[in-house]
């Protein structure tokens, strides 16, 4: 179908637009990062640095606590991206694939979950993990991420592997091969892509979870970036500098995230599998 | 190599009944091609048999062992798979290497069996490419190298040609036989193609709803079907059916007629019991076996209404004044013409009877 110019032209306006809306903050933030401190809170903004400055940088790695959270951020994503897809995977096989009772109505429940706002489990989580010891403890910030990940995580993969023909499941079947074997040496491959959308969903959710990571952790050593960003504001000043250059580099681990699985997000994986 | 029984196998899903207890034994080495229309239970009773399927009553024997609980890969079988099934992020040689592989074969045994398939399959040029980067005929020559590297009693084919052309179903067709004679293995074929049931197989078996309508060589049930169904489903164009009334019955052959039709009197042959006088029964009479109306001593009038002339045959559809249709064959391409009246001459001798519920008579 051919376009009229006209059509053309409102199309790729409305693209631009909504690709500056998307793009606009995070140019001010990047943009903003190296810019002197009068610059930065001038009047008029700029768009286009007219200062550039690494002092912002150098105070956030030398003089801030930024480093530690970013480093028990990057454990907390990362352990809760792992979990996640370890655990999404044959959960959501088992509910795709395999016969057992009350697998729709588990399913469904699983999927119930997810509705939850989390505040509403909260305090019991407090009660739970301070019971069990667990406060202050990035392990219980990885609980509550794979858990709070996992519903949706489990129905995205689950769309994955139904876009599998049943056909390469039963070959693998006649030719002997056990569940587990299915899974990792046939279904794991043809699903990369969804497991790649699994692992940076449920790393950014870990990375940008404020909540539970302000009310379970206690220390400042340990907490994550979003609640060590929140003390940067103070009460009285906010160094506008100190935070963007801190927002620009916390979006680095994502950037290089997205790098590494970018990789997989390859379509067309299944060709030549079935007709 | 081994042999297939069948006894009594069963498949219900719910309440629903598709298979419908059926009993048949495969000789070691036949090549047996199951056929009937679209969900007749065909490829439900080949899933049975690979074991895809649970089985809900009966019994099935492979090489006479009981194997009707028994895990796919346990029965000894091989199953070749409409849509090729392969693994597609890998190359041509594990993909064939896979079930020896799954079977803990050393690395050179794969090797050397896979190499030996891909030489009865031509398919050495190919081995290090992913299937993406094969043709159509060549992925299923890998589907089909990946069940012969098993050297299974049992071969199973679902509808294996059903997704190539024309052309390179007919190549694929030949290929299958040549590989039939060469490795002798017991084959079980499902098609709805029955060119490919006629030219493959040692024996077909004809299903409808479940059930086994008939089981014989290719010309047994082309030359004697035991059913209308039979007699239809085997032969294309389909064997024409015309309501005619017995007449007169004398030494195994009815003298049938249809006044209104123009068919004043033929005698066929019967088999088993004779026809009651006046009974209304179905003249059944292949497109190709109708004669020149001169001289022939009976025939059938109507007027034709289409004429399909494909070269060496021509093809002319005629209504009948009763407001049925037939189908004849011709070789003279420039016998019929739409729209003119015509009389199709009859050889009783390669016509059949059938009663009201399509039995033979």
């Amino acid at each position: 179908m051919k376009r009229s110019f006209g059509q053309s032209l409102s199309l790729y306006g409305g693209l631009l637009l909504i690709a500056l809306l998307i793009v606009l903050p995070f140019w001010w933030v990047i943009s903003g990062s190296i810019k002197l401190p009068r610059e930065i809170i001038q009047r008029v903004p700029t768009m286009i640095p007219e200062s550039f400055t690494l002092q912002h940088f150098e105070k956030l790695l030398q003089a801030s606590d930024f480093p530690v959270y970013l480093i028990n951020s990057i454990i907390v994503a990362s352990f809760s991206m792992a979990f996640t897809v370890l655990l999404a995977l044959p959960a959501a096989y088992a509910f795709f694939r395999m016969e057992f009772p009350g697998r729709n109505a588990l399913y469904r429940t699983i999927l119930l979950a997810y509705a939850f706002p989390g505040v509403v489990v909260l305090i019991p989580l407090y009660g739970l993990f301070a019971k069990v010891g667990l406060i202050d403890s990035p392990v219980a910030l990885v609980i509550v991420n794979v858990a709070f990940a996992l519903p949706f995580s489990i129905w995205m993969m689950r769309s994955f592997l139904a876009t599998i023909p049943r056909e390469i499941e039963e070959a693998a079947v006649v030719d002997g091969a056990p569940t587990t074997t299915i899974l990792v040496r046939i279904l794991m491959p043809l699903i990369a892509p969804g497991i790649a959308s699994v692992a940076i969903f449920a790393f950014i959710s870990s990375w940008t979870e404020y909540l539970f990571a302000s009310v379970l952790i206690v220390s400042d050593a340990r907490r994550t970036i979003p609640v060590g960003f929140a003390g940067i504001i103070g009460q009285y000043q906010i160094d506008w500098g100190l935070l963007l250059a801190g927002a620009t580099a916390a979006i680095i681990p994502v950037v290089i995230l997205f790098a590494l699985v970018g990789r997989w997000f390859v379509s067309g994986l299944t060709d030549g599998a079935v007709k | 190599m081994a042999g297939l029984s069948l006894q009594k196998v069963k498949k219900r899903f719910g309440e629903t009944e598709v298979i419908g207890g059926v009993d048949l034994d495969v000789k070691d080495g036949e090549f047996v091609v199951f056929v009937g229309p679209s969900g007749c239970g065909k490829s439900t009773l080949l899933r049975m048999i690979a074991g895809l399927e649970t089985t809900s009553d009966g019994r099935i024997e492979i090489g006479g062992r009981d194997v009707t609980g028994e895990d796919p890969a346990k029965r000894g079988i091989a199953m070749v798979f409409q849509t090729y099934a392969l693994y597609p992020h890998m190359t041509v040689a594990t993909n064939m290497g896979f079930p020896l592989e799954m079977a803990k074969r050393p690395k050179e045994e794969i090797d050397r069996k896979v190499a030996e398939a891909a030489k009865i399959l031509h398919l050495e040029p190919y081995l290090q490419r992913k299937p993406r980067e094969l043709s159509g005929g060549q992925r299923q020559r890998v589907a089909i190298g990946r069940a012969i590297v098993r050297q299974p009693g049992v071969f199973l084919f679902d509808e294996p040609l059903s997704n190539l052309d024309a052309e390179l179903r007919v190549q694929m067709r030949i290929e299958i036989a040549r590989l039939h004679q060469e490795l002798g293995t017991t084959m079980i074929y499902v098609t709805h193609d029955q060119v490919e049931a006629m030219t493959l197989a040692s024996r077909i078996v004809v299903l409808r709803a479940g059930r086994i309508e008939q089981v014989g060589a290719p010309l047994e049930l082309y030359e004697n079907p035991d059913n209308s169904f039979v007699a239809g489903f085997i032969g294309s164009p389909r064997m024409n059916f015309v309501p005619v009334t017995v007449v007169g019955v004398e030494g195994g052959k009815a003298m049938v007629a249809a006044p209104k039709l123009g068919l004043t009197g033929m005698a066929v042959a019967t088999r088993g019991a004779a026809p009651k006088l006046g009974t209304a029964v179905n003249l059944g009479i292949r497109p190709e076996h109708f004669v020149a109306a001169d001289g022939a001593t009976s025939a059938l009038s109507g007027k034709v209404t289409l004429v399909e002339r494909l070269g060496g045959v021509t093809y002319a559809h005629a209504q009948l004044p009763e407001g049925g249709t037939i189908t004849v064959e011709s070789r003279d391409a420039r016998s019929f013409n739409a729209g003119d009246g015509a009389r199709f001459g009859l050889d009783g001798s390669r016509a059949f009877l059938f009663d009201q519920d399509g039995k033979r008579i």
